[in-house]
């Protein structure tokens, strides 16, 4: 690997690394707009100019332009390098507005941070400022200011190299270049959230968190989604037990930098009127459900039934198969594919997936593991009298045929929970920690931003609970000890824990099979 | 129980008390005799003469209006960021019509909890808040009504408090329609 050197510091970077990247390992920060990790270089900010040391004297070189190669030195401590950010951010405030206090950007706003550090404080503006277009509906999730446009064209580039659909430009010259649509034509696609996200500056903030919180207020915890089968990084943004909104998380070998629109969206779910929030016996508040749970678990003998949740965790999924171990030897598990009902199933090459349940290949693991998991036909089959749910819609999922009485751990009405007889309100993920497994196999940890609502507790703890119930239980009162009884067992999970797993997650073992 | 011991026995013309009470009725007469000498009366007859308070006194707070009507709070949350007592509580809402596009749909301050500091007058990026009524008579017969409201400190105009059932001279067309100017209940 190639030595670089960034102000006296040296170090090792894989070869082609952006200088940029390799700065911020260096523990540089090398200020800068139109770079993006996951985007092509455009160099058009120029707030990245540092100084590189060539044989001819040091040159004034854009970073974001520059790949790490062997002897590569550069500086971004000289005075130089100064005067160029501190001309850079001038040129870019001459125009713009003093929209700070109205715009949901303030707070997080390059604009702001970097003037801060390399601003010119006493303006020299004698001109009357250029005016463009302000609060334009450009999308369903987008509104455009394009007054506030530093003219990154990273909006641009992720049209035209992440969804493909080329539709935001930067149009006329010099100090009227703007950014905008073109006549009549709309964002369209399912990422347009992201556009908020990577827009530098304010010009395009998202509608669903327009003016609903200043960002300083908001304290941010790294969540999984559990829209679908990929299992996008996110970063939930709260305040006071309140779930304002869904960022991407980055991680390079799941989502990038990026999420759909129907996976932020479900920060909605977290504080909603579905929300299951009270322990239900046929149809009425009970406080000792899981009491009378056990009982006719009890009554119910060997015609019990377990049915795993692909929305579930594998805490929750290893807790019920525990529970059903100690306590009904005889049980049988199932496992009902399939989209809830009220799943939205869009999916496509980019990240959304067909499978909307976060934990199908968790699942799948678990299952192995039990053996003989009976499938929706046998299910259909069994003669039982009781059957113990797990998160998933069964009954939208099965889409009719008789089934028995149900017993439902889930977090927010459905068919299901209209069908069961008992009801134990369990936790949104926000609100708990645990790990799900997405489609390529990588288990990812999902920490825990908010408090439960309600008698909501986290599944694993509930089915602790009713297990204490039944006589013999799971031991699955905490996620931590939980997860590492479940690596224990589960030989593709072996040497797992959470912190191994940290913030980006880590691919299973290969099946026992293939690995030999 | 035992007594304190006094830390001074008192000499004989001080037991007597007599020439203490003399001294002090001394002190009143001579403040009564100067005050009908000169008219300077210290005391003064509150709350139908009030004293006038210095430009600088920070009394209760006042939101002002632009010149349209419209409120020049553009609901920024500088203000509650900035306040150490945590008493302000601002909802921001969007308003279509107007080119400020963001307005507080309500503004409420807990007089009970401010603490005068006047850090919001400072904070604000649009002098849109002032503590510069002068009025420090804030006062209510339950805790709720020690909320300050939006349309309550529009109208504290001129150091004057508006008076019960006076329509308040907010204009309604600062918020869109659905949206009332008074603060909505909080649970
Ligand atoms: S983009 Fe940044 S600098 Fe510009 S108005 Fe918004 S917060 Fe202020
Ligand atoms: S709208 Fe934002 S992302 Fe697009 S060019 Fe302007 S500043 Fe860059
Ligand atoms: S005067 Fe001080 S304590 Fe009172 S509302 Fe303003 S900032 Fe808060
Ligand atoms: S600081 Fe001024 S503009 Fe901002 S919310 Fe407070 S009163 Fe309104
Ligand atoms: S980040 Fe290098 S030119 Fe913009």
């Amino acid at each position: 690997m190639p030595k670089v050197k960034i102000n006296d510091t040296e170090i090792e970077v894989p070869a082609g690394t952006n200088m940029i990247e390799a700065a911020k390992l260096a523990g540089v920060e090398i200020p800068h707009y139109c770079y993006h990790p996951h985007l092509s270089v455009a160099g058009n900010c120029r707030m990245c100019m540092c100084e590189s040391v060539t044989p001819r004297g040091s040159v004034l070189e854009i970073a974001c332009n520059m790949q790490a190669r062997e002897g590569l030195a550069i500086r971004t401590d000289t005075d130089q390098v100064k005067a160029v950010r501190k001309s850079v951010m001038e040129f870019l405030l001459v125009n713009h507005p003093l929209d700070c206090p109205i715009c949901d950007q303030s707070g997080e706003c390059r604009l702001q941070d970097y003037y801060m550090d390399h601003g010119q404080y006493d303006s020299r503006g004698l001109e009357p400022k250029v005016s463009k277009h302000k609060r334009q509906d450009i999308g369903d999730h987008i509104v455009l200011d394009a007054e506030r446009c530093v003219q990154c064209s990273r909006c641009e580039r992720f049209g035209d190299e992440v969804t493909g659909t080329g539709d935001l430009r930067l149009m006329n010259r010099g100090d009227h270049t703007e950014i905008g649509m073109f006549p009549g034509t709309r964002l369209e696609h399912d990422y347009q959230g992201n556009l908020a996200d990577i827009c530098p500056v304010g010009a395009l903030t998202s509608k669903d968190f327009r003016f609903e919180r200043r960002v300083w207020y908001l304290r941010e915890t790294a969540g999984l989604c559990t829209g679908c089968a990929t299992g996008c990084n996110i970063q939930v943004c709260h305040q006071d037990g309140e779930v304002f909104r869904y960022l991407p998380r980055r991680n390079d070998d799941v989502n990038k930098s990026w999420i759909c629109d129907p996976g932020r969206d479900l920060h909605k779910r977290v504080g909603s009127l579905e929300r299951i929030l009270r322990a239900r016996v046929d149809g009425s508040p009970c406080t000792t459900a899981q009491a009378e749970l056990a009982t006719r678990i009890r009554a119910a003998g060997n015609r019990v039934g377990f049915v795993l949740g692909t929305q579930a965790s594998l805490e929750a999924n290893w807790a019920l198969i525990q529970l059903a171990r100690g306590n009904c030897p005889e049980a049988r598990f199932f496992w009902v594919s399939g989209n809830d009902g009220d799943a939205i199933e869009k999916s496509d090459h980019l990240l959304m997936d067909i499978d909307k349940n976060a934990n199908t290949a968790g699942v799948q693991l678990l299952a192995e593991w039990v053996g003989n998991v009976g499938d929706t036909d046998a299910l259909r089959e069994a003669d039982l009298a009781l059957l113990i749910v797990l998160e998933d819609d069964i009954v939208s999922r099965l889409n009719g045929g008789a089934l028995p009485e149900l017993a439902y751990f889930g977090s927010r009405e459905n068919a299901t929970s209209a069908q069961a007889s008992l009801v134990i309100p369990v936790t949104h993920p926000a609100e708990m920690d645990a790990t799900y497994v997405n489609r390529q196999g990588r288990v990812q940890r999902n920490r825990r931003a908010t408090n439960p609502l309600g008698e909501a507790a986290p599944a694993y703890a509930a089915l602790e609970k009713l297990g204490t119930a039944l006589g013999k239980a799971p031991g699955t009162g905490l996620p931590v000890a939980t997860f590492l009884s479940l690596a224990r067992a589960v030989p593709r999970l072996a040497g797992l824990d959470y912190k191994v797993l940290g913030n980006t997650g880590r691919l299973l073992a290969p099946p026992v099979a293939e690995a030999k | 129980m035992a007594l304190p011991k006094p830390n001074k026995t008192l000499t004989l013309t001080e037991s007597s008390y007599i020439v203490e009470v003399l001294k002090g009725m001394a002190l009143t007469m001579s403040h009564v005799i100067k005050n009908l000498l000169n008219q300077d009366f210290r005391t003064i007859e509150y709350p139908d003469v009030r004293k006038p308070m210095t430009a600088r006194y920070r009394g209760a707070h006042r939101l002002l209006l632009r010149p349209d009507g419209g409120i020049k709070c553009v609901a920024c949350m500088c203000c509650p960021t900035v306040c150490p007592a945590n008493c302000i509580t601002i909802v921001a809402g969007e308003n279509p019509d107007d080119p400020a596009e963001k307005f507080p749909v309500s503004f409420d301050i807990d007089m009970l909890r401010c603490i005068y500091c006047g850090f919001c007058v400072e904070a604000c990026p649009k002098d849109a808040i002032r503590m510069d009524t002068k009025i420090y008579e804030i006062n209510a017969y339950n805790r709720q009504d020690m909320v300050h409201s939006k349309a309550y400190m529009v109208n504290l105009m001129d150091g004057l408090k508006p008076e019960a059932g006076t329509a308040y001279h907010v204009d309604k067309t600062l918020a869109p329609a659905g949206y009332t100017a008074e603060a909505p209940v909080r649970p």
